[in-house]
């Protein structure tokens, strides 16, 4: 029986890349002028484990192949955003875009934090017995 | 015209109440089985919540405003069942302070 | 569809409004060039450019978001700017025989830009890209709002 489990590690999981995308988002609209910057972006690794199913286990039929797993720890990798246009100064970088991600990111990021401090309270409700 | 005609109404509803009174045992089982069931309603609105909130953390079809009404129906259900275990917990410690 | 299906969208419709006005600007800062570009050995003047804006709704992905069920009805999924394309009117002829690039009756060919037209184009993209602002302010507020359920 573990206490924090399920929906608490994908929320914690979820900050984390909520942060990182804070970061990226930053750093891509203070380089908004600089020639040749290529637009950042975060891929969430684990987003796409967890959702595809928890654990289907693979049959190895010789000790020898690859084993596959689901990955323990979520990878959060940062790779450049997959943009069409470049200005005439080699910079990819899409105000808008990267506006509307800061406004959405925030949103998100409140969302999570407002929705993992309810269950944490919950919890701490439930252990003082309602007193 | 209601008011005067709901107390007749009223009188007659309390009389057929004291008339039909319910034995202890039945009193006991029908109390069991509601905290039973409203221990099964506790634990199905935490795990719709926690469905909802699993759907928004990985950006999938949900709204934002179903996710946080099924969080508070899911903490106000909790809130109510440990206040009704609290009081019967309560009742049943007061009736064993009774000295015979 | 997640939350932010409507962020998403003004996102791409800021973004061809920003476009449209890049094009209008390129227009109106070449509005007097007469060698953009080298055709057969001869240079010709810079013709206008226009955006043509699509909906982004028949691709595939929206037809994927509506077999899975996770998209509501269609609502749409924005604006993308198609393709840039070059207006075909003729150029204008100005007399002018100083002209180094003057033909033989003395004729410079001119870009076919008209400035006052640019100008009503910039004022229209503005005026989009602030009603694209204000929408997605309100899908902001309206989001914060939510999360305020309960408090």
């Amino acid at each position: 029986m573990s206490l924090f489990s399920g929906t608490i590690s994908t929320l914690e999981n979820a900050l984390n890349y909520s942060s990182a995308k804070q970061k990226v988002i930053s750093q891509n609209i203070a380089n908004v002028d600089t020639p040749n910057y290529k637009a950042k972006d975060v891929s969430f690794k684990a987003a796409l484990d967890q959702a595809v199913g928890q654990s289907i286990p693979t049959n190895r039929s010789d000790n020898r192949h690859y084993v596959f797993t689901k990955s323990l720890d979520p990878s959060i990798s940062i790779m450049n955003k997959k943009s069409v246009s470049y200005n005439e100064n080699g910079n990819s970088v899409d105000i808008d875009q990267e506006m509307s991600d800061l406004a959405k990111n925030q949103i998100y990021y409140n969302a999570l934090t407002e929705r993992i401090s309810g269950k944490f309270s919950t919890l701490q409700n439930v252990i003082r017995g309602g007193k | 015209m209601n008011p005067i005609s709901f107390t007749p109404a009223a009188s007659t509803n309390m009389l057929k109440a004291s008339q039909s009174a319910v034995t202890p045992a039945q009193a006991q089982k029908s109390f069991s089985s509601f905290l039973k069931d409203s221990i099964e309603k506790v634990n199905q609105a935490q795990v719709e919540s926690d469905k909802l909130t699993e759907k928004l953390a990985l950006g999938q079809n949900v709204d934002l405003h179903q996710v946080m009404i099924a969080s508070q129906k899911a903490s106000i259900t909790m809130q109510m069942t440990l206040e009704i275990r609290n009081k019967a917990v309560e009742a049943y410690q007061e009736m064993m302070r009774m000295q015979v | 569809m997640s939350i932010f299906h409507s962020m998403n969208t003004t996102a791409s419709a800021l973004t061809a409004q920003r476009l449209r006005m890049d094009v209008v600007s390129s227009n109106m800062a070449n509005a007097d060039t007469t060698r953009a570009k080298l055709v057969n050995g001869e240079w010709e003047p810079y013709r206008r450019k226009s955006v043509v804006m699509q909906a982004k709704e028949d691709q595939f992905s929206s037809y994927l978001q509506t077999a899975l069920n996770t998209s509501s009805q269609g609502a749409g999924n924005g604006v993308k700017v198609s393709k840039i394309v070059e207006d075909e009117t003729p150029f204008q002829l100005v007399y002018d025989p100083t002209h180094p690039d003057a033909n033989e009756e003395g004729y410079v060919q001119k870009p076919n830009v008209d400035p006052l037209k640019e100008m009503v184009d910039l004022m229209s993209a503005t005026r989009s890209y602030e009603a694209n602002v204000t929408v997605l302010n309100a899908s902001k507020n309206m989001l914060m709002k939510a999360l305020e359920i309960g408090k």
